[in-house]
């Protein structure tokens, strides 16, 4: 993996002298899921505005693959391009009089063509699933919403690196799992996605790499189970260990799982249950998980009822924006819109017959992950992949 | 917060009838109407206009109705004044306060039923543009028309912010209000004393934030306007002509009878 994002030796001071980042020295890595966590004031977003050069650092450097930043007007348009910035409150970042305008401000200043402006703009909107908002003005949108249109204002701009100040606060719980899946869609087209968090499960669920922030200085780095193994630093930082990790820990205390490792999420800890009480002659039925790939051809409702008949499925999920509209579209009636994939397993373990709707690299991704389940507990789940439905007709024309 | 002006103008019947056709009806029955010396041509806009907002928008009438009353309260005002205090001619109405007649001559009633006139017809056609027609098409029609690209831009910002100060200010008063800040004349203008300067103070970080929001996105002095929608229609260009055409007919022909006589 290559080192996309650098600090090294980076402090910085506020005007009036107080120290707000001190000697913060960090590696990120291309294509990974990064959570910064840490108590207010522990220098997180401050950290974030250094890596596109909003703020400049007293001391130190910030380094994009392997060059440091310039701070002349040419080197920070590119860096801004680069790493696109998606600030927590919405309403500071939507500036323009309607979305599509705003969408499009990125792109429009970067010098594009106008026919290239609109493209991208398009698209981005398309992606982030508001496609038909163009005119609406920001007052007019829920929250959930005014954050989709900030991430398209970045998109448009086609970052390699995405940096998003607390994404989930103030969204409703469905909004926010939403934002975080397009993330994840996002990071499986290979954008390096940084967020700021305190929302301990989120970032413990979601994050390859939890960065803790104490005191402007990171105090620990690592995945999940290895921040957040760190009892005494995690209260210090004024945080609380994921809810999963507490059950883990209680469990364990009574010697009912096996207390090595802890658990990455909700499936893996049934999954240490599992292996510990039902013993590996289980031969209990388990269900099927279809992957139905949507992106070739454009089914119409009829084929996707066929389709959906054929996969004879008890539970259906959508992952992906695109994968979503179609299946509104369709009227098909989807049991899980976020954490599609691990609640899938769930159902499979427990007998029931699964269909995901996805697209692009999320079929991989899907299937890399149930792989990776089968292998870690030694169950075997049977993963189907099912054609396109709009493809047969396609081949017939 | 559903009242707003600007929430009809994005959902109405009229929403994606061609903004320039609105926007050139609404602006020549606004010239029409505080250029016309007699109170027809007025009455006959704002009526027209009237029963364009709420039959074609699809406006409901008790809203317009309460948003008419408040220019048509000033209005009445100021033409109660210009009534007593005006003009020549014969007495039409007298009466006796304290000893002295006070009464309405001839001139001074017809100019103060001309003041409510003009301003019902300019009312009129405001709301009429203002409920059909979002500003976002209203700029891209200022930039067709070669406004300098600042004060569009600075327009565009503004009408944003708006809704964000609305929102804040509605949100300051509650908190206000939920300490009792509205009690009493006193506390009332001390409250909207802080309120105001307490909104001077977020509008000020605001800017500084929209600052680092624009150059974060590598503001270089663009901002990308919407397109214009659909051109006008056959049908509805002639009703429009027809309208003015009529709103046009009824001016000059009680201008030429040098001026109805209170008709």
């Amino acid at each position: 993996m290559t080192a996309i994002l650098q600090c090294r030796a980076l402090s910085y001071r506020y005007g009036d002298g107080t120290p707000a980042l001190e000697n913060v020295s960090l590696d990120l890595e291309e294509g990974r899921k990064v959570a910064l966590v840490g108590p207010n004031g522990a220098g997180k977003s401050t950290l974030m505005l250094m890596f596109n050069g909003i703020l400049r650092p007293s001391q130190g450097q910030v380094l994009f693959r392997g060059e440091a930043l310039g701070y002349d007007a040419s080197s920070l348009r590119d860096i801004r391009r680069a790493v696109g910035m998606v600030f927590q409150n919405s309403d500071d970042q939507l500036f323009a009089p309607s979305v599509y305008q705003d969408v499009a401000f990125g792109p429009a200043n970067l010098g594009y063509a106008a026919e290239k402006v609109k493209r991208y703009a398009g698209f981005a909107l398309q992606y982030v699933g508001l496609a038909g908002y163009e005119r609406r003005p920001p007052h007019h949108l829920s929250g959930g919403e005014k954050k989709r249109v900030a991430i398209a204002g970045i998109l448009a701009m086609e970052p390699e690196v995405m940096i998003l100040d607390e994404p989930t606060s103030n969204l409703d719980p469905a909004s926010s799992e939403e934002i975080m899946d397009m993330l994840d869609e996002l990071n499986c087209g290979g954008k390096t996605m940084i967020i700021s968090t305190h929302d301990v499960d989120l970032a413990y669920r979601w994050a390859d790499d939890v960065v803790l922030m104490m005191d402007g200085r990171v105090a620990k780095r690592g995945s999940g189970p290895e921040v957040f193994a760190e009892a005494d630093l995690i209260r210090q930082a004024r945080l609380k260990p994921p809810l999963v990790v507490e059950i883990y820990r209680q469990l364990a205390a009574r010697d009912l799982v096996d207390g090595s490792r802890p658990p990455a999420g909700v499936l893996e800890l049934c999954g240490l249950l599992e292996k510990r009480w039902s013993g590996p002659a289980d031969d209990k039925r388990m269900g099927r998980i279809c992957i139905l790939s949507v992106d070739e051809g454009e089914p119409g409702r009829a084929e996707m009822n066929a389709a959906l008949q054929d996969a004879a499925a008890d539970c259906i999920g959508a992952m992906g924006s695109s994968a979503k509209i179609l299946a509104e579209q369709c009227g098909i009636n989807l049991d899980f819109t976020y954490g599609v994939i691990d609640k899938c397993i769930l159902k499979a373990l427990a007998g029931r017959d699964c269909l995901i709707l996805t697209s692009g690299g999320m079929v991989q991704h899907a299937q890399k992950r149930i792989g990776e389940y089968c292998r870690d507990l030694g169950r075997e789940i049977s993963v189907q992949r099912l054609s396109a439905p709009g493809q047969t007709t396609k081949s017939l024309k | 917060m559903h009242d707003l002006l600007d929430d009809y103008a994005h959902a109405n019947a009229l929403r994606d009838v061609s903004p320039r056709l609105k926007l050139s009806v609404g602006l020549a029955s606004i010239l029409l109407s505080v250029s016309s010396p007699t109170p027809a041509a007025p009455l006959f806009v704002a009526l027209s206009l009237s029963l364009a907002t709420v039959l074609l928008a699809k406006i409901p009438a008790r809203i317009y109705l309460q948003l008419l009353l408040l220019p048509f309260s000033f209005a009445g005002l100021s033409a109660a004044v210009v009534a007593f205090m005006h003009g020549s001619g014969d007495v039409l109405l007298s009466l006796p306060i304290l000893g002295y007649s006070l009464s309405i001559r001839e001139d001074g009633g017809l100019l103060a039923l001309l003041l409510i006139a003009r301003t019902l017809g300019g009312m009129c056609s405001l709301f009429f543009l203002s409920l059909t027609t979002p500003m976002i098409e209203i700029f891209a029609i200022f930039k067709s028309l070669h406004m300098p690209q600042s004060v569009i831009e600075l327009s565009m910002m503004i009408y944003r912010y708006i809704f964000v100060f609305l929102d804040q200010a509605a949100m300051i008063h509650n908190a206000q209000v939920m300490r009792l800040g509205d009690a009493g004349v006193r506390n009332r203008l001390q409250s909207f004393a802080m309120l105001c300067a307490v909104l001077f103070l977020r509008s000020w970080e605001q800017g500084e934030r929209l600052i680092v929001a624009m150059d974060a996105r590598c503001y270089d002095g663009k901002l990308e306007l919407m397109e214009q929608t659909g051109r006008a229609g056959r049908g509805e260009v002639a009703a429009a002509a027809t309208y003015l055409a009529c709103a046009l007919a009824v001016s000059a022909l009680t201008w030429s009878a040098g001026g109805l006589r209170l008709l």
